[in-house]
Formats: structure tokens, sequence, C-alpha cells
């Protein structure tokens, strides 16, 4: 297994080259990172875009460029993914983007893991019902709902789950927010105060964001019982008197719940960077937030950054699904 | 795994309604948003530049005093703004944009600004002890007297110093006050020969170099000036900057760049905030004004996505703002909610259509007439804003809006934006073009087709297609190209025919000759002329602000009758607030917009 896992660690390291090589190749014919600054109004003083251009090491070619920003070596301290530095922003010579990076991450992931986590305990346990109850009422509905989360764009269910919160504070007098992970002014509150605010702009991104990471793996989740239901041992376990609850909960979803583990380290990467849209619709200022903030500003190396956080979250995905594989099934074996 | 999976199940199902729980729990705060929707008649355009809005209805007989009322003391407002700023330097490129001047008002002491009536400068005479004035025109020179009261919210008097500072922040590199400083723009205070002080610096002599005039000396130090106010010269020294050396005045401006100011000199201190979320302020205690604020808290919230906006207004989360443009699905919905008011008038921005002379088929002014002639603006303009603001003012000057006291109309006589297809036909014909009822030829070769660029926002993609509808009336074939960088667009020259804006305040000495004149950074199109190169440079010698004026409509004549720009319509904006508040009103001459008088806010007496 560690053999199996260094190899596929070192087989990582040129895909995210080569990944890393076609996406600064990809932003630099994107814009100019001070295209903004070329045209203000009133004219900024040359000498400033000069310099400007000399910090961003814009006077360099891409190919110098792209070099100085993976090793850093000729550039002035700011810059060298291999140092840890991710190099200088549009955004001034104060701005740093590891640190930027660091601490969005770290909201991303107040939201994303707490969406998922409901999102795969709901798509379990509404799988198993609509394979239990194939072809019932309730299968009908749950395989409706799923169909439907899955249908609606990720924006529209974030708008919809919105508009639903604005309504019922106005109606019922609840108290979601709407925008932000947390108040305005949060000073003077007290650690439930604190908590109680934070769950109040939690409650509707991550609703939207657990519906679409939800209807996948739902449905995912009811074929993958329903292939055990149906399988031999299963069958015999019934055959010998097993009680069904037992049946179900000790033989079959403990099987297959296999390839939900494998997929959900997959969504879960997949969610992190999907998290951009919900993120936006309700003003988080996470990682899609920084990444959409970043585009728009043309700002090319925190762009890079995270599409390169974004590309080793899904190596790594990739690598822990597949060895989630080995260790569940006892059939595979990495050699 | 079956521990992993019982945990995640555990957490999913404990999580859910604890967190429902706790977000209805609620805060004391959270206990209004709208009264509930209207009934809506699709047929029924929103906007209200028809019918004016409760406490808007006076705005443009009397744009100092809408809304104005009685306010309470205490209370709370959160106001919108609608992006980011990058660094807290408003002298710096990153900083100083319109948002981060409207985040930062408040907190610097300034001379003043352009009033509500788009016409007025006035002074800050809170600031000042009397209305500055100018003391000699060789050397060209004026003086500010500070009150003995202005003091920074330590005690410190704000005094020469503060000004001395903040001249040496926003000149040049080439100036030599400074080394390292990156203002964002250098042009006036590079002028400036020196700031002195007198009177234990209480009054400030400004003294520009031999020969340099300023006609618009009043506005310096302004609101829309290079920093939108002075910076604090005694912060520097005690955070160990000794601003006469120039490499340490270059550290203070980086250390402006990344330190959110405590200190103030206005009516507000910022007591907690970040450039993304929000900003926090309070009343400055040491505020040596006549208005005093009112309001306990005033919260900046930056909310980029416009989708964002009435949902949050609905739930109480923001109160007021005031847009960049004019939004159809926003207005609709402020339509239905009773306790929200909007006022739509003319902003500061306009738009015009540019060529680029570098395109040889656009290098012939019959060309470029014709197509001008055959395009629409009225239509155009009445088809985006018609519905919502009936009233939107087309464009007849370059420089000067329909209500600046220098405006002349210029256009209209031209025929430019007139959607005259037959005259622009005529022009061709009478070039040599032929016109076979489809294409548009030239000595046989086919005219077009052109790149017409734009940002890809509704308004723009909307003009556009009409354009296109328009020109292929001429035989002149376009492709829309629309762009997410402007910028590179128009500094690469990477279009044929570009619509884009402008903005500004009443200010206007100089503007010709930054977009007009031959090699100017902002003239994207390449436009040269010799006239007005020569009467770009004369306009900035005049002494006297009309003689400019004349001239400056002068170059303009010039510019229109090469028909190399356009100018289309006042691009019309909106401030909303719910009727909690007072005093909110917009003004369209300053950057400031809303917040302009923010210290004159309150919430209403009920």
């Amino acid at each position: 297994m560690a053999v199996y896992t260094m190899r596929r660690l070192l087989a990582a390291i040129p895909v995210l080259l080569a990944a890393s090589v076609l996406c600064f190749l990809l932003i630099d014919l994107s814009g100019d990172p001070l295209g903004d600054l070329r045209v203000a109004q009133p004219p900024v003083d040359p000498a400033v875009i000069a310099s400007e251009e000399v910090r961003m090491y814009l006077d360099r070619s891409v190919p110098q460029r792209y070099l100085l920003w993976m090793t850093g070596i000729g550039g002035n301290g700011d810059i060298g993914l291999l140092q840890g530095k991710f190099g200088p922003s549009v955004r001034g010579p104060a701005f740093d983007i590891g640190a930027e990076i660091g601490a969005r991450f770290l909201i991303t992931l107040r939201l994303v893991v707490i969406a998922l986590m409901m999102a795969i305990g709901l798509a379990i346990v509404s799988g198993v019902i609509s394979a239990v109850k194939q072809y019932s009422t309730v299968d009908y509905l749950l395989t409706f709902t799923g169909f439907l989360a899955l249908a609606m764009p990720a924006f529209w269910i974030g708008a919809l789950i919105k508009e639903g919160g604005v309504w019922a504070n106005r109606e019922l007098g609840t108290g979601f927010a709407t925008i932000g992970a947390a108040s305005a002014d949060t000073r003077g509150f007290t650690a439930w105060e604190s908590f109680t605010d934070a769950a109040a702009h939690l409650f509707l991104p991550t609703l939207a964001l657990m519906l679409t990471g939800y209807a996948a793996l739902s449905r995912y989740q009811r074929a993958s019982m329903l292939e055990v239901l149906n399988s031999d041992y299963v069958r015999l376990a019934r055959a010998k008197g097993v009680r069904n609850r037992v049946v179900i909960r000790r033989h079959a979803l403990r099987t297959a719940l296999i390839p939900l583990t494998t997929v959900s380290a997959l969504v879960i990467a997949g969610t992190i960077d999907g998290a951009i849209i919900i993120e936006r619709i309700f003003q988080w200022r996470g990682l899609g937030d920084f990444f959409l903030e970043s585009v728009s500003t043309n700002d090319s190396y925190s762009v890079m950054g995270w599409l390169m956080l974004s590309g080793i979250i899904v190596v790594t995905a990739n690598l822990v699904a597949d060895l989630l594989y080995g260790v569940l099934d006892p059939r595979i074996r990495y050699g | 795994m079956q521990a992993r999976t019982k945990l995640a199940r555990t957490a999913a199902m404990v999580l859910v309604p604890v967190m429902a729980l706790a977000a209805c729990a609620g805060s004391d705060d959270d206990t209004e948003g709208a009264d509930g929707p209207g009934t809506t008649d699709p047929a029924d355009p929103p906007g209200n530049g028809v019918e004016a809005q409760p406490g808007f209805e006076t705005c443009p007989e009397d744009p100092y005093n809408c809304n104005s009322g009685e306010r309470a003391d205490g209370g709370s407002i959160t106001w919108l703004v609608v992006s980011g700023v990058r660094t807290w330097n408003t002298y710096s490129p990153e900083g100083g944009t319109v948002y981060g001047l409207q985040v930062l008002h408040g907190i610097y002491p300034h001379i003043g600004m352009f009033g509500p009536d788009r016409e007025t400068f006035e002074f800050n005479m809170d600031l000042l002890a009397e209305e500055p004035q100018l003391l000699s025109e060789d050397p060209y020179s004026w003086q500010y007297v500070i009150r003995d009261e202005a003091v920074w919210d330590d005690g410190t008097p704000i005094t020469a110093d503060d000004f001395s500072v903040s001249w040496k922040l926003g000149t040049s590199a080439e100036a030599g006050h400074c080394e390292g400083c990156r203002s964002r723009a250098t042009t006036n205070f590079d002028q400036i020969e020196s700031v002195e002080g007198s009177d234990d610096g209480k009054t400030v002599t400004l003294t520009l170099k031999p020969g340099e005039v300023n006609l618009e000396w009043f506005t310096m130090f302004g609101v829309d000036d290079v920093g939108g106010g002075v910076m604090p010269a005694h912060v520097a020294a005690e955070n160990g900057f000794d601003v006469d050396d120039p490499a340490q005045l270059g550290d203070y401006f980086e250390w402006l760049q990344e330190t959110m100011p405590t200190f103030s000199g206005g009516p507000y201190r910022i007591v907690e905030g970040n450039l993304e979320e929000r900003v926090i302020k309070e009343p400055n205690e040491n505020w040596y004004g006549e208005t005093q604020p009112t309001l306990d808290t005033y919260i900046m919230r930056i909310i980029p996505d416009q989708g964002a906006w009435v949902p949050a207004l609905s739930n109480n989360e923001i109160h007021g703002g005031s847009p960049i443009q004019l939004i159809e699905d926003i207005l609709r919905s402020l339509d239905q909610m009773p306790n929200v008011h909007y006022h739509i008038q003319p902003g500061p921005a306009w738009e015009h259509i540019d060529f680029n002379l570098d395109v040889p088929e656009l290098q012939d002014v019959a060309l470029r007439r014709a197509i001008f002639t055959a395009i629409d603006a009225d239509n155009i303009a009445a088809r985006i804003y018609g519905e919502m603001y009936p009233e939107y003012t087309r464009r007849t000057n370059h420089l000067f809006a329909e209500d600046h006291p220098n405006h002349v109309d210029l256009v209209t006589e031209t025929g430019m934006g007139s959607g005259d297809t037959d005259a622009a036909l005529a022009i061709l014909a009478e070039a040599g073009y032929e016109f076979d009822g489809q294409t548009l030829t030239l000595d046989g070769d086919q005219i077009g087709p052109f790149r017409l660029r734009a940002t890809s926002d509704l308004v723009r993609s909307t003009s556009m297609e009409l354009i296109q509808a328009d020109l292929a009336q001429i035989g002149v074939e376009t492709n829309i190209e629309p762009t997410d960088d402007l910028g590179t667009m128009l500094f690469e020259g990477d279009y044929h025919i570009a619509q884009f804006g402008w903005s500004g305040d009443p200010a206007f000495v100089g503007l010709t000759s930054q977009y007009y004149t031959t090699g100017s950074p902002s003239n994207f199109g390449g436009f040269t002329n010799d006239d007005v190169d020569r009467l770009a440079q004369e306009e900035l010698t005049r002494l006297d602000i009309d003689e400019a004026a004349d001239i400056a409509n002068e170059i303009m004549r010039i510019v229109l009758d090469e028909a190399y720009v356009l100018p289309l319509w006042d691009v019309p904006v909106f401030t909303f607030i719910t009727d909690d508040y007072v005093n909110v009103r917009d003004n369209t001459a300053t950057s400031l917009r809303g917040v302009y008088n923010n210290h004159e806010w309150g919430t209403a007496v009920q």
C-alpha cells in the first residue's frame, strides 16, 4: 500500500506540472493584470505602471515568469511555489496570496464540511429507504426529490433557498441570514450569540450546498444498495432467518457503502471547487469568492494559486478514493 | 468505517435541528423586513423617475434638502458598497477607487466637494475657518485657513504638516519627495512647488511651480481629489516614519496601504473592519463639525453580487445604497417594498462610442460620420432605459453634462446619433461608397466587417445589438465581440468600434488633453489633430475658467467634426433607502454618491 501510495504521489507530480504550465499559459493569454491600471482615470503616472510591471514580473517573458513562479529563483522573495510563495498580487505589495488562500480555505471548509456531512448522511438514509422500499410511494418521492435537486442548477437552488429564508423570516419570524458568514457587527457577542449568529448564516448556504451534493449521492447509494440486496449472500442471510433489520444494517449497508465512500472523496473535492456559486450567492468570502475576485481583476498569480490548490485537492481526492477502495473492499489489493 | 459512518450520520442528525433552532432564535435586531410582496402588474414598469418616491419628490428642485428629516439619537445603519476595496490607502491605484473613497469617507478631513446641484463646489466649512482664496496667479498660489477646533481624533491639531505629507504622498517619483509612493494620479500634485504652514500650521499656503496653472485649484484635497482628503503627519511620526526622508515616506505609504486607519479627522472613526466584507464606524468623539453624527454605528457592507442586494434589504441586513447603474430587476423588487424608497437621476458616468483610427478603413472621416449618423442613440437609450427612466438624458457634449454651466449642445446639429439612414447613405455616396442594398463597398472592396466591442453587461449588450442593426441599414457589417477585460481591450486597441464610459465630476480642465491629444494614454483610438493638441495646451494655461471652458468646447467641436467619439447618454443611477432613515440622498457630482453627507444621516424620529 505504501509503495502504491508513493507511486501515485510521484505520478501526480507530472500531472500537476503539466496542469500548471497549461493554466499559466491560459491565464497569461486571458488578460493583462495591469489592464485596469493602464486605463485608469486620471491616468496613472507611467513610472508607477512601470514599477508595477517590475513588481508583477511582467517585464519578463512568459517562460521566465513561469520558472520564476515555480522556483522563485531570480525573484524578489515574494514568489516561488516550491518555496511556499505564491507571487505578487495586483491588490498591492502587502497582499499575501498564500495567507489569503489559507484563510479563505478555512471559510470554505466550514461551509463544505457541514454541507457534505449532511448530504452524505441524508443520501445514505434516503438511498437505503429507496432501495428497501423499491417502487413504493416513498421510493418515487425520494427519487423525484433526488432528480429535482439533480436537475436544478446550483445558482437556482441557492436563489430559491435564499428567497425561502427571507420569506420564513418575514412570515415565521425566523432569523436566517442571507449574506456573509457572520453578521456585520458581532462585537460584544457572547459565545452562544456567536454560535447562533454563525448558525443563522450557515443554514441557508449549507442547505443549498447540501442539496446539490445530496442529489447525486442518494442515487448512487440507492443503486448500490439495490445491487447488494439482490446478491446471493443477502439472500442466504435471509434464508438463514436473520432478521431483516440486521440483514440490511450489518450485511447489506456495510457493503453498499463502499462505492459511496469512494465517490464521496471525489464529491468533496468537487464541492470545494463547486462552492464558488453558493459562496457568490450568499456572499461568503471563501475560496470561491477569492477565485472570482482574482479572475475579475486578472490577478494572475492569485488565479494560479487557486488553480494549483484545486488541482492538488482533486489529485489527492482521487488518490484517497482509490486507497479507500482498497481498504474497504478486501477483494482489492494494491501492489 | 462504521465509526465514521455513524459519526457522519449523527452529525447530520444533530446539526440540522441545532442549526435550524439557532437560526430561528435570531437576534434582537432581526425583527423586520419588507411588509410583504404587493401585487405585480407586468405591464407596470418599474422606476419612479415618473412618479417621485416619498422623501425624494423634491430632489430635482431641492437637491440639498430632499429626504430631510429630524433625526433621533442612536441607531445603526448598514450601507451597501457594491465592490470590494483592495487596500486602505486611497492615494494608491488599488485603494483610490470609487469604492475605496466611499468606504473611507468620513475619516479623512477634506477641503470640499461638488454639491448635489452638480454645479457648486461646497467648501468644507467644518474644517476651514474661511473660504479659500486665490492669493496670486504668478506664481499660482492659494491659502487654506483651518479652524482652531479642527483636530484629529486624538486631539492633535490638523495643520499644514498634514497637507504637506499628503501632497508628497501624491507626487511622482520624479518630484523627489517620496521613494516608493505609487500615487494613482500625480499631475496636480507635481505642479506644486511648496506647501507651507504659518500661524502654528493653521494657515496653509500652496504655491505652484513657476508657469503652472490650476484653474480648479479649489478642488485640491477635496473628496474627489487623489486621496479623497488629507492624511495625518503625526501618525507617521508615531509609527517611526520620518516624512522628510523620501525613503521613509515611501514606507509610510506602504504602511497606509496595509493598515486599517483607526485615526480620524472626520465625523466617524473606524472601529473594526476588513476590505472584503465590512467596515464598522462609530462617531468620532473629537469631531469638530457643526453637525454631529447621531447614529451609534455606521456599517459599510461590501456585496458585489447584485442578486444579493434585494434579499439582504428585505432581510434588514442592509438599509440603503447607491449602485452605479440602473438594474431593472432590482427596481421592480424595490417597487414591491413599501418601506423602501429610491430616486433615479443621471449619474456621474456617460457612455460613448469610439473608433480605433489604427484600422485603415476607419481612417476615412466620411465613413466615420456616416456610421455615427446611422446610429440611433435615442432609440437605443429609450429601449434600454425608457421603461425604467424615460427622463434619461442624451449626452450632447463630450465634457459637460446638460446641467453644467458650460454645456453647449454640440451633437444635435451634426445629425450624429440621429439614426438618419438616408443622411448617412448620402454622406457615403458623396465620398464614393456604393451601397447595393446589402453591402457597402468602396472601389469594389467590401467595407468591414468591423469588430464591435464592449463589456457584456445587459446595457451594453443591448446597445451593441441595436448599433449592429443600425449599421446594417447602411451596409456596414459588424461582429459583436464582448469582453470581460475592458482595460486590456482599450489599452491594446483591440477593437474597431467600442462602447465604454467615462465618469467624473463637474471639474473639466485638462480632460480634453487627457482624452484627445496625440499620444495621451487615455486616447485609446489614436486620434491626432494639430489644432486639438494646440488648443488643449492653451486650455491648460488660461487663467479664466470660462475661457478654458470655451476652448474645451472648441476642442469638442473638432473631435465631433472628425467623428472620433459619439457621446450617447448620461448613465442613470439610483439611490435607495428604507424609510427608517432621514437625510440620505444622492450626490451624483461626486464619486461618493449617497455617502457624501453621511454625518447628517440618522434614524427618523417616529
